[in-house]
């Protein structure tokens, strides 16, 4: 099934025309991570050393970046399926270097696609420390445990693009809130459990 | 009057004649009016209901409630007094009679204050500042099945709301954690649990 526009494949022949492999590996890599919107200035870039026209470039670009998102979309991994996505006539050679090519990205690039998702802000450290009020203006001698706990989050990564924004929250747990919260996450894991198990 | 335990600053010059006048009352009279000031300490948002009581006592033992709240006010000084400075009944006991209350009046005093006190302290420690409390936690967890990257995915993920008391509004966080840093978490909790066990 062409799950790609006939037009991709024909720009994806502009490929022939690059000067080494490498050049060819490090465009694939590039075109999966850039945006839709970041693929305008990458085409510019890739004209000198694919010596094509920057309209040619535009239409290279756009479909290396279909074809990559494609097979990560899809979940692909074995050559079979990747090979079977290219029409008949297409550039055996190519074809062939264009498949390893993804295949060798593949789980790094469904890695990225998975971090990068939405979501809602993620921890992503926490620490925490053990304080013993010993005054305050209500008693003035007590000796009573209490925890500091801070959490960095991180804003969704979709929205800050290369500027992630990390804030740090701390926040303080008397002991009965801390044996409360401690409930509450051992019924988490025993849930966690019982899905995993079934 | 000599050295007082439950404050260093000098005593308002109207106690001594409340004292004077919470001496004629009869030991069955101070005992209700010790226990409707305790029913106060113990629950102190409940103003309303303290001060009808006081007004029922004032009605039933034929006392005027202005005068009676004056005498209210100056015996609560030693209390309040007394439990930020953790004093024992003893000297609140010490204090009473040298304030010029009778020894039989002080010392059913300070055996209530004796009983009351765990309560007493509990509810100041529990006023005591903390910044940021956490007040409550919901979460969720599920899996994520599709994204507009990958069609199918299939990872679990959590979500947090914390609730968060910042002075006197409340705040939500919400927080996601994959799986090994929910297991992380757990484990760091666990030991604050055992490092506050073992300060406690």
């Amino acid at each position: 099934m062409a799950a790609l526009p006939a037009g991709d494949f024909a720009a994806l022949q502009s490929l022939l025309k690059a000067p080494s492999k490498d050049v060819v590996r490090q465009l694939c890599q590039e075109c999966f991570c850039s945006p839709p919107a970041g693929l305008g200035p990458l085409a510019l870039r890739a004209c000198p050393s694919l010596a094509v026209s920057t309209e040619e470039a535009e239409q290279l670009v756009s479909a290396l970046h279909n074809l990559t998102r494609h097979v990560v979309y899809r979940g692909l991994t074995r050559a079979e399926d990747i090979l079977t996505l290219f029409p008949e006539q297409f550039h055996q050679n190519l074809k062939n270097l264009l498949t390893k090519i993804i295949l060798e990205n593949i789980s790094a690039w469904r890695n990225e696609a998975q971090a990068s998702q939405i979501s809602l802000p993620r921890l992503v450290d926490m620490d925490w420390r053990v304080d013993i009020k010993t005054s305050s203006d209500s008693i003035s001698r007590m000796a009573v445990p209490t925890c500091l706990l801070q959490l960095q989050i991180q804003e969704d990564v979709a929205l800050c693009g290369n500027s992630p924004v990390v804030s740090a929250l701390t926040v303080e747990l008397s002991k009965e809130t801390l044996d409360t919260m401690l409930e509450g996450l051992g019924r988490i894991r025993d849930q966690l459990s019982a899905v995993a198990n079934k | 009057m000599g050295l007082l335990n439950f404050t260093c600053d000098p005593v308002p010059e109207a106690v001594s004649s409340d004292m004077h006048n919470l001496n004629q009352l009869s030991a069955q009279q101070f005992s209700a009016l010790t226990e409707v000031l305790f029913r106060f300490l113990t629950e102190p948002k409940e103003v309303e209901r303290f001060l009808t009581q006081l007004s029922d006592f004032a009605t039933m033992n034929k006392i005027s409630l202005g005068p009676l709240k004056n005498i209210v006010k100056s015996i609560l000084l030693v209390p309040n007094g007394a439990l930020k400075r953790n004093l024992s009944s003893e000297q609140v006991r010490a204090d009473f009679i040298a304030l010029g209350l009778s020894e039989e009046k002080a010392s059913y005093f300070a055996e209530q204050w004796k009983v009351n006190s765990p309560t007493l302290t509990r509810l100041a420690v529990g006023q005591t500042l903390m910044i940021n409390q956490l007040v409550d936690m919901e979460w969720k967890f599920g899996v994520t099945a599709g994204s507009s990257e990958l069609e199918k995915v299939g990872s679990i993920f959590l979500q947090l709301k914390l609730v968060i008391k910042k002075g006197s509004q409340m705040e939500n966080v919400y927080v996601e954690l994959t799986l090994p840093q929910f297991y992380s978490f757990l484990h760091e909790m666990e030991r604050v649990k055992t490092s506050l066990e073992s300060f406690s």
